[in-house]
C-alpha cells in the first residue's frame, strides 16, 4: 500500500462514517472535513555533529508544502476535536554552519500524526469562529537519505555510504486558527500549529546529532459540514 | 456511534502513514563531477610509496604515515594518505607513484638495501615523493644532505614539484586533458630544510662562541698564555670538528688548560667558567637565529610564490580545469617543532611566520580562478591543535610512531612506521604518525577537508 492516498476517496469515507448534522458550524455532534495546504516549516536549532567533525558542523531543514485533509468533530458546541492527514512532507537537509559548504546532504520525509483538542469561540452560528487547540503528535522521519557528499564529508574513500536515522518523537502541539462559514455547507478553514520537535540524529558513522526542528505548521483548507 | 467514526478516521490515517519502504537509503553517491583521473604533484604528505621500495619495502615502510591496513586494529588505521581517500571518494582507481626508486646505500640484507633503481611508471599519475621542495632538488632525505660518516643513507630522490610537473608534461604530451582533478601540496620541505641550515649555522655560532669564551678564561692563568690560548682553541677545536657536543668540547678545553699549567684556578673556578661560556654559546645561537630568521622567513615566500606560479603557467596554463592547492598546514604545531621548544623558544613563532609567508604568497599568486581550489589547510590544522576535541583527536602533540629508536624504527620517520612499531596504547586518533606527518585518522581528516571546499567550489 503506497503512503500516498486519493484525498477524495478519504473524503467519500469519511462522509460515509458522518452523520448528517445540522446547518450550523462545528455544533455538538457535527463532522467536518476541509481539504487543503499544509506548508511545513522546522524552525531549526541545529546542535553540531558529534566528533569527528569540523567544530560547528550544524544542519538546516528546508520546507515542504502538501495536500491535508483536516477532520473535525464537535465533541460539544464548543469544544471539538481534530486531526489532520496527508502526503508526507519532503524536506531537503543542508549543511551549516563549518559546513555550509556541504550544500544539501540529504532529504528525509517527515509524517507528522496529530491530534488535538479544541475550543471554539463564539456560537455555532457565528459565521466567523476563532478557536484554540492543544495536542499531541506522532512526529515520524522516514526514508531519511544521503548523498556523495554526505558521505564525502564524514566518511571518504571507504566505499561505505553514510546513512541517519532520525528519532521519531511524541511531542505537543498548540494551534490557533479561525473558521469562516461561507454557506450553510462550505468554510474556509485557516490554523497555525507550533510543535515541539528536539530529536537525535544518528548516522551510521556513530556521529549523532542533536536537532531543535520545533515546526511552524501553516494550514489552509476549504471544508464541508457533514 | 459519532465518536466510533472519528475514531476510525484517526486510524485510517495511521495506517495510511504506517505503509512502505521507510528505512534510511544511501541517496546517489556519484559526484557531480566526473573525474577521468588524479594527478599529484608534492611532498611526503601526498606520496603514495616513491620509496616503497628496497628495504623501505621490506621493513613494512612506503608511505608517510601508519602504513599499511591496520583496521583490523582500529578502523582508523587505513594506512592511506587524503590521494588515496579522495580518489576513492570520486571513483578514481588508486593511486600509485608515478616515480620509484632509492638513491642510497645498498646492501645484501634486503631489509638495509636503500639503493634500488629509479623507474618511472607509465600509468601512474601520483608525482608527490617525500623530501620534494617546490623548486631547488635536494631536500630532506636526499644523499647530499646526509652527515659526514652516515653509515645508512635512504638516498631520497626528493625530485622538486616544478620537475614533477614537467614529467607529467613529458608524459601526456606537454598538456593536461582537462577532466582530471590535479592536487598539488608543498611547501613543508622548504621550511624543514631551511630550519635545518639555520640549527646547523646555530650550532657553528654556538660552538664558536663557546670555544672562545673557554679560551679567554681559562688561557689567562696558564704557564704561557699566548701558547695555552693556542693550545686549548686547538683541542676544542678538535673536539667540535670530531661532531664533539658541547660537554666535549668544554673537556678537551679544561684538558688542554690543564696541560698548559692552568690546573688550580680552572678546577676551582670550573663550574663558573662552564656557565659563562655556555652562556655565550646560547646568546651566540640565538643571535644567529634571529639575524638569520628573517632570510627563512623570505625563503619560503619565494617558494611560495614560485609555487604559485608553476600552478597558474604549467597547470592550468596547460589545460588543467580542476586543480586543489593545499596551503602549508601549520608546521609550528608539529611535535618535531614542540620538541626543539626547550632548546630554541623561538622557533615555534619563527616557524609559524614562515608558514604563513609561504601560504601568502601562494594565495596571493594564484588569486581568485575558476579552476584553482585553494584549500585552507593551515587554518585547519591549527585549529586542530588547540582544539582537537570536536574532529575526534586524542593526541595532537606526540607522534603515534615510535622514532627515537633505530631498533625499531631504522630511519626514525614514519616512512618506516606500521602497526608494528607503534607507542603503546590506542593512537587511532593521533593527529601525527611521526614529529611532522598526519596519521591516517588525520589524513582522512584532510580528505573530507578538502572534499567540503570541492562542494563548496561547486565541483561535486
Amino acid at each position: 500500500m503506497k503512503v500516498r492516498f486519493n484525498v477524495v476517496k478519504l473524503l467519500v469515507a469519511a462522509g460515509a462514517l458522518a452523520v448528517a448534522g445540522g446547518a450550523m458550524a462545528q455544533s455538538k455532534g457535527q463532522f467536518t472535513v476541509s481539504v487543503g495546504a499544509n506548508m511545513l516549516k522546522p524552525d531549526v536549532e541545529s546542535g553540531a555533529i558529534s566528533a569527528p567533525a569540523l567544530p560547528n558542523s550544524i544542519g538546516d531543514v528546508g520546507k515542504d508544502t502538501q495536500p491535508v485533509a483536516v477532520i473535525t468533530y464537535g465533541l460539544t458546541d464548543n469544544i471539538s476535536v481534530e486531526t489532520a492527514v496527508g502526503t508526507p512532507y519532503k524536506h531537503k537537509i543542508f549543511g551549516a554552519g563549518a559546513i555550509e559548504a556541504g550544500g544539501q546532504l540529504g532529504t528525509v520525509k517527515a509524517l507528522p500524526a496529530i491530534a488535538l483538542l479544541q475550543y471554539r469561540f463564539f456560537e455555532p452560528t457565528a459565521r466567523f469562529r476563532p478557536f484554540v487547540g492543544l495536542g499531541i503528535t506522532y512526529a515520524m522521519f522516514q526514508k531519511e537519505e544521503g548523498s556523495f557528499r554526505m558521505t564525502a564529508l564524514t566518511n571518504p574513500g571507504a566505499g561505505v555510504p553514510t546513512t541517519f536515522k532520525i528519532d521519531d518523537k511524541w511531542t505537543v502541539s498548540g494551534q490557533i486558527g479561525a473558521q469562516v462559514s461561507v454557506n450553510e455547507k462550505w468554510f474556509l478553514n485557516a490554523s497555525y500549529i507550533k510543535t515541539r520537535v528536539r530529536t537525535d540524529v544518528h548516522f551510521s558513522t556513530n556521529q549523532t546529532q542533536h536537532m531543535k526542528l520545533d515546526p511552524d505548521s501553516f494550514i489552509l483548507s476549504v471544508g464541508y459540514k457533514f | 456511534m459519532r465518536k466510533t467514526s472519528f475514531a476510525l478516521a484517526l486510524l485510517t490515517a495511521a495506517v495510511l502513514t504506517a505503509c512502505g519502504g521507510t528505512d534510511p537509503r544511501p541517496g546517489d553517491q556519484t559526484p557531480k563531477t566526473k573525474f577521468t583521473q588524479q594527478v599529484t604533484f608534492g611532498d611526503s604528505l601526498s606520496d603514495v610509496g616513491s620509496y616503497a621500495v628496497g628495504g623501505v619495502a621490506a621493513m613494512g615502510g612506503g608511505a608517510y604515515t601508519i602504513n599499511g591496513d591496520a583496521t583490523s586494529v582500529s578502523p582508523e588505521l587505513t594506512g592511506k594518505n587524503y590521494t588515496a581517500l579522495v580518489a576513492a571518494q570520486l571513483g578514481l582507481p588508486a593511486p600509485c607513484a608515478a616515480q620509484t626508486g632509492l638513491l642510497g646505500t645498498a646492501s645484501t640484507n634486503p631489509a638495509l638495501n636503500f639503493a634500488v633503481p629509479v623507474t618511472m611508471n607509465a600509468n601512474c599519475y601520483n608525482y608527490a615523493q617525500g623530501g620534494a621542495r617546490v623548486t631547488n632538488p635536494i631536500g630532506p632525505g636526499n644523499r647530499a644532505l646526509d652527515k659526514a660518516g652516515a653509515t645508512i643513507s635512504l638516498g631520497a630522490t626528493t625530485v622538486p614539484v616544478t620537475t614533477q610537473i614537467d614529467n607529467h608534461l613529458k608524459k601526456t604530451g606537454g598538456k593536461f586533458s582537462g577532466t582530471e582533478l590535479v592536487i598539488v601540496m608543498a611547501g613543508g620541505n622548504d621550511v624543514l630544510e631551511q630550519l635545518g641550515e639555520l640549527s646547523a649555522g646555530a650550532t657553528t655560532a654556538g660552538g664558536t662562541a663557546l670555544i672562545t669564551s673557554l679560551v679567554q678564561q681559562l688561557a689567562p692563568n696558564a704557564t704561557n698564555p699566548a701558547t695555552a690560548q693556542q693550545a686549548i682553541a686547538l683541542a676544542a677545536q678538535t673536539a667540535a670538528a670530531q661532531g664533539g657536543d658541547s660537554a666535549a668540547i668544554i673537556t678537551a678545553a679544561f684538558t688542554a688548560a690543564g696541560q698548559a699549567g692552568n690546573t688550580t684556578v680552572a678546577a676551582a673556578n670550573r663550574a663558573t667558567i662552564i656557565a659563562t661560556a655556555s652562556a655565550a654559546a646560547t646568546k651566540a645561537g640565538t643571535d644567529y637565529s634571529t639575524a638569520h630568521g628573517p632570510e627563512l622567513v623570505a625563503a619560503l615566500g619565494k617558494a611560495g610564490a614560485e609555487l604559485a606560479g608553476y600552478v597558474k603557467t604549467k597547470i592550468v596554463g596547460n589545460g588543467a580545469n580542476f586543480v586543489v592547492v593545499n596551503n602549508l598546514p601549520d608546521v609550528s604545531i608539529t611535535p618535531s617543532v614542540l620538541a626543539q621548544m626547550t632548546q630554541s623558544p623561538d622557533i615555534q613563532k619563527l616557524v609559524a611566520t614562515m608558514v604563513s609567508t609561504f601560504n601568502q604568497q601562494l594565495k596571493a599568486g594564484l588569486g581568485d580562478d575558476a579552476k584553482i581550489l585553494y584549500v585552507d589547510l593551515a587554518t585547519v590544522s591549527h585549529d586542530q591543535a588547540t582544539n582537537p576535541a570536536p574532529y575526534g583527536l586524542t593526541n595532537t602533540t606526540t607522534p603515534a610512531c615510535i622514532i627515537n629508536d633505530t631498533s625499531k624504527n631504522l630511519l626514525g620517520s614514519s616512512l618506516l612506521c606500521n602497526k608494528n612499531n607503534l607507542v603503546s596504547g590506542d593512537v587511532s586518533h593521533y593527529m601525527f604518525a611521526d614529529g611532522v606527518h598526519p596519521s591516517p585518522f588525520e589524513y582522512a581528516l584532510i580528505a573530507r577537508y578538502i572534499l567540503l571546499q570541492m562542494s563548496g567550489k561547486g565541483w561535486i
